[in-house]
């Protein structure tokens, strides 16, 4: 008799248990995030869980990776996500190519999906029988190069002798980097030394710039895919008793690099509002979830900030 | 007597023949490349490698490996960053802390890394796979995954001193290479480092603590690589998260290619430091010429096969010349 | 009838030496043609060159009628010359099958087919009469069983020459006659057989025709039955020795007990074990493989672990955990396996001979070098090991001279008790006097000495007492005047029999 009391019990409270639950539930979101290792990420993490917590209506699962490259555990955290049917995902891929099929999945399952900081692939999405506009909210990393590039280019003026020191060869945001800094060297008609990788790395991009000066001792400005080579390459100049005769631009401006920028050592960086980005992104969603319909690219802003700015 | 000179030659300078030869390869064909100011940019970039490279040695030299050293450097540049940006420490104690404190820190994790593959005899790979990953997760979450900068002015402008075109942080790099193959060729201790490397069991039954000495060169890796971060923030005013990714790479190929066996008890770290010169020197010399990036991966890689597989035959071409 | 192989005026030089001089040979079909001679008399280089693994320098060879000059070990093997070496050159995790076939795996539609390897596998074993399925993997197999496997992959495929590199090193004596029975059947079936061994006597049982090789030349080629073991040795060394084993009456016997084991229990022993060894006494260890002669010095060495009983030194008990605490206290382990355990063989001789006190050429952790050279020239012309220079590395040395670093080793350490195990296996006549006549030294030292040897003779020769070893008990207890090889085996085999 007991027994049965029991079984009933149990039995009654796991039918109930999630109806009780369910009802007071908030929404959930989950943020496939890349590494948290990077500070640029990092700080878009705690952007995005500032807003969940002050906002206070929806509930956040954010998910990080180990490395820049480590794409498994973001097609991993894509499918947990899917299993546990939340509200909305929202990505920023690791790769813009393989992370499309967990894209695909988590729609047909009725999942919203907001692509950002890197967009999707155009060719994969329609590969995958996606829209070929899939929304996508971000900063244009093309756009913020081409900014700070000018901003650069405008100080030394038309043909100034300058280098690239580009990200991951292969990384998406390296690309549209590179790219924007070569519309500067177009535009202003500069005369590009040398263009070569430093994997994003500081103390690669030190002994790179130490190399380049030896070969190029007339360079006039250097422009870094980002701020953490950047670094490498002012401390390079520093070191070869240059600083003041070579300009330094990056991008993401990371505190360090703000020092420098007040020290005068760096000219200026892209600040393309990481802490918000994610939030934006959630927001975006928001308006989805309520029935709106949207496509295509959200554009985030990108800055660029100099001394001025940090005054 | 010109024979023998060149069997002295070929026997003694090892791979350093090597290292020679593309020196002046590139001496002769590039530009600015013999310059003192390049050279010393050289010995700048060779530094850092070159002393974790000095601790890998001697784990090498034991049959172990140390794939860590990447991720504890990277350690010990938050530890001794964060407290040397303390506020309210007197110069001098911030500095020399630092200092200690990082070395500390290598010594820890190489302990750890000895001392648990020693004691459930697990194989090193496993175990320093394991710190990698720790010393990374660690020096994530104590730095909150921020960069540290702004140290004393006077720390900074230690890492750019050279004495007659020779930077301070290579004159460590060499001393550190000096007394460490002092240690192994002069020191009861060295002795059974290469004894331990080719034959643990014969060590063991002739009365040895073997264990103490196996754990005894992963600290020594240790405290290489809390010097490496030192001279890693000295050369670069920062202490990262995320520096050092592949370090453990650059370094085991520094001692492969200067010599030592990777199954242990073989190899010499003047080897070491010239292994780490051809890597430098590669690096250096391939960029002046205008390589691209891609092409200039691909040959680094051949010459460093190349180098490798001439330098069997540099050991049979001498035996052959002495007949 | 026309030999099989014929070698003329083979010669061959390495750096400094000349390691063989114009040495001819005639192998017949059907017949056991013995290599005998002292470590580094040119019977493993002869062998090389007849293999193929040294390219010919003067003098040629014919086989089957041809000229015969083996580029390569695979050219030999092509031709139908096997050679077996001491070392098994075996793939462990593969079964019999595969290692047997494993150049010509047997297939089908590109896949092994394992049908036929195991069949034909059957029948190879059958002709060396080994007993095993062919599907076991190999390191299951006993070293007897590995030996006779080597044995099936030489005569596998097409054979006419096989060449045995002193098969009974490491067997029974069950085992032994085993292999000779199938040398014998062997030889019927028309094989030439070129067999090098140390055991005099065993040569006799199984041979026809002896060469005799001494410092690269060849001394003497002859029937077998026309010489006596005192001459082929008086051949080997080039002097006569007195007698095959030295023992002297006039070491003193004081009778004070220096090592006394008690009750000595360790891992996969069921009786503890009780023993004790007086000064100056040369005490032998005897026993069938397994009885557990050699764990027993290894749990008094601490190099394995004890589980029980007491080890008293000098009548004071000691705490012995490693190895590092026995050495300490004055106790040295000459192990079975001197390659593997007892050197360091890619280090120099005078490394591996102050190896297990280095304390003595050190001054605070720096090593004085000088000191070390003098020591190590010292120790190394008073043991009498042959060699170039003390900077020449141990795996250059000859077993013999090997055995003798390793004793050099413990000589520098200045051990009171020394255990030797197995110390003779495998080294030449010439050598193993030499080593009686260090053991018996020692002895004069007030030292004393524990000897496990399979070598009956070897014991009964030298020792004062024996102590037999039957499944880990102490099965017997003998003096001098009662020794004899029935009353040791009886004792050997008292724990497996009933």
């Amino acid at each position: 008799m007991r027994k049965l009391l029991s079984v009933v019990l149990a039995v009654s409270l796991l039918i109930l248990l999630p109806c009780a639950a369910g009802a007071a539930e908030k929404p959930v979101v989950g943020l496939v995030m890349k590494s948290l290792a990077n500070e640029f990420f990092k700080t878009m993490e705690e952007g995005a869980r500032k807003y969940a917590a002050e906002d206070g209506t929806f509930e956040l699962i954010p998910v990080g990776m180990n490395s820049e490259t480590d794409i498994d555990t973001q097609i991993n955290a894509m499918e947990n996500f899917i299993a546990k049917k939340v509200d909305l995902i929202v990505l920023a891929p690791a790769d813009s190519v393989g992370l499309v099929p967990s894209v695909k999945k988590a729609v047909d399952a009725g999942i919203p999906v907001v692509n950002f900081d890197v967009t999707l692939d155009k060719k994969a999405l329609v590969d995958n029988g996606l829209p070929e506009n899939f929304l996508f909210v971000g900063p244009d990393n093309t756009l913020g190069s081409e900014l700070v590039g000018d901003f650069m280019a405008e100080k030394l003026g038309k043909g100034a002798k300058v280098i690239i020191i580009e990200g991951n060869p292969g990384a998406d945001n390296a690309k549209q980097r590179k790219e924007g800094f070569m519309k500067t060297v177009e535009k202003y008609e500069l005369d590009l030394l040398a263009s070569n990788t430093a994997h994003w790395e500081t103390e690669e991009a030190n002994t790179l710039m130490t190399n380049l000066l030896t070969k190029h001792p007339d360079v006039q400005g250097v422009m870094c895919a980002n701020d953490s080579m950047a670094l490498g390459v002012v401390k390079a100049i520093e070191a070869a008793g240059m600083l003041g005769k070579i300009e330094v631009v990056g991008f993401d401006n990371i505190g360090a690099c703000q020092q420098l920028i007040k020290e005068g050592k760096m000219l200026a960086t892209v600040d393309q509002f990481g802490p918000e980005m994610a939030a934006n992104a959630i927001k975006v969603g928001f308006r989805i979830l309520g029935g709106e319909k949207l496509d295509g690219w959200e554009k985030t802003p990108v800055k660029v900030v100099s001394a001025a700015d940090l005054k | 007597m010109r024979k023998k000179f060149i069997y002295f030659l070929l026997n003694e300078a090892g791979i350093g023949l090597i290292l020679a030869a593309l020196c002046i390869g590139f001496s002769i064909f590039v530009p600015n490349f013999a310059s003192l100011h390049n050279v010393t940019n050289i010995f700048t970039q060779i530094s850092i490698n070159t002393v974790i490279a000095v601790g890998m040695t001697f784990v090498i030299l034991l049959g172990g490996i140390d794939l860590s050293v990447g991720s504890v450097l990277s350690l010990c540049t938050i530890v001794a960053g964060l407290f040397m940006t303390k506020e309210g420490v007197p110069l001098p104690v911030a500095i020399s802390g630092a200092i200690v404190l990082s070395l500390l820190a290598g010594m820890v994790c190489g302990l750890f890394n000895g001392w648990v593959s020693e004691t459930w005899k697990i194989h090193a790979f496993v175990v320093t796979l394991g710190m990698l990953n720790i010393a990374r997760g660690v020096a994530l979450q104590v730095s909150g995954s921020r960069t540290i900068f702004s140290f004393p002015k006077a720390f900074n402008e230690v890492g750019t001193l050279t004495f007659g075109g020779v930077p301070l942080i290579f004159i460590v790099a060499v001393t550190l290479v000096l007394i460490g193959q002092f240690v192994l060729n002069k020191t009861v201790f060295g002795r059974l480092i290469y004894a331990i490397g080719n034959n643990e069991e014969a060590v063991r039954l002739s009365g040895h603590n073997t264990k103490r000495y196996k754990v005894s060169a992963y600290v020594i890796c240790g405290a290489m690589v809390g010097i490496a971060a030192i001279l890693y923030m000295l050369r670069l005013n920062i202490a990262s998260p995320i520096l050092g990714v592949g370090f453990e790479l650059s370094a085991i190929a520094a001692v492969v290619i200067g010599g030592t066996s990777m199954a242990g008890g073989k190899g010499s770290l003047i080897g070491t430091f010239i292994g780490a010169g051809i890597m430098g020197v590669l690096n250096n010399g391939l960029l002046l010429i205008g390589l691209s990036d891609f092409i200039r991966q691909i040959v680094t890689g051949g010459i460093i096969v190349v180098a490798v597989v001439l330098d069997t035959y540099r050991v049979k071409f001498s035996h052959m010349l002495l007949k | 009838m026309n030999p099989v192989l014929q070698v003329e005026e083979l010669s061959k030089s390495f750096p400094g030496v000349q390691a063989l001089q114009r040495v001819s040979l005639d192998l017949h079909e059907g017949e056991v043609h013995v290599l005998v001679g002292e470590n580094g008399a040119g019977k493993s280089t002869l062998i090389k060159l007849i293999c193929g693994m040294y390219p010919l320098e003067g003098g040629k060879m014919t086989y089957k009628g041809a000229p015969y000059a083996p580029l390569t070990p695979h050219d030999a093997i092509k031709s139908g010359i096997r050679v077996v070496y001491q070392e098994f050159n075996l793939l462990p995790y593969l079964s019999v099958a595969e290692n047997i076939f494993f150049d010509s795996l047997p297939r089908k539609h590109g896949l092994v087919d394992f049908k036929k390897l195991h069949s034909d596998a059957e029948r190879v074993l059958d002709r060396v009469g080994l007993n095993v399925s062919p599907t076991m993997p190999v390191e299951l197999l006993g070293v007897a069983q590995m030996q006779l496997l080597e044995i099936a992959k030489a005569v596998s495929a097409e054979c006419s020459v096989l060449i045995l590199d002193e098969p009974t090193a490491t067997l029974s004596p069950k085992d032994t006659d085993n292999l000779f029975g199938i040398i014998h059947d062997l030889k019927k079936q028309g094989l030439a057989i070129i067999y090098i061994s140390h055991h005099l006597k065993e040569i006799y049982e199984i041979g026809d025709t002896v060469t005799v090789l001494r410092n690269g030349e060849r001394v003497e080629t002859c029937s077998i039955h026309d010489v006596r073991i005192p001459d082929l040795v008086a051949m080997m060394v080039g002097r006569k020795m007195e007698s095959e084993y030295p023992f002297r009456d006039d070491i003193k016997q004081t009778g004070k007990v220096i090592l006394s084991v008690r009750n000595l229990c360790f891992k996969g022993n069921t009786n503890p074990v009780s023993f004790e060894l007086r000064e100056g006494e040369l005490l032998g260890i005897s026993g069938l493989v397994g009885s557990k002669r050699t764990e027993t010095l290894r749990a008094i060495f601490g190099a394995d672990p004890k589980e029980g009983g007491e080890i008293l030194l000098n009548g004071s008990p000691l705490e012995i955990g490693s190895p590092k605490e026995a050495v300490e206290a004055g106790l040295s382990l000459l192990t079975e396996d001197r390659k593997n355990q007892g050197l360091v063989l890619d280090m120099s001789l005078s490394a591996n001979i102050t190896l297990a006190d280095l304390s003595r050429v050190s001054n605070a952790g720096l090593l004085r070098v000088s000191a070390e050279r003098e020591a190590s020239k010292k120790l190394s012309s008073e043991l009498g090991i042959k060699t170039p220079s003390i900077r020449q590395l141990a795996r250059n040395l000859s077993g013999g001279n090997q055995q003798k670093l390793v004793l050099a080793k413990w000589l520098f350490r200045d051990a009171k008790v020394l255990m030797f195990d197995e110390p003779t296996r495998g080294i030449d006549v010439g050598a193993k006097y030499e080593i009686y006549l260090l053991l018996w030294e020692l002895l004069a030292e007030d030292k004393g000495i524990l000897l496990v040897s399979s070598d009956l003779n070897e014991l009964m020769g030298i020792c004062h007492r024996i102590i037999v070893f039957s499944n880990g008990r102490i099965t017997g207890d003998l003096k001098r005047e009662e020794f004899s090889q029935e009353r040791i085996l009886e004792c050997a085999y008292k724990e497996y029999i009933g």
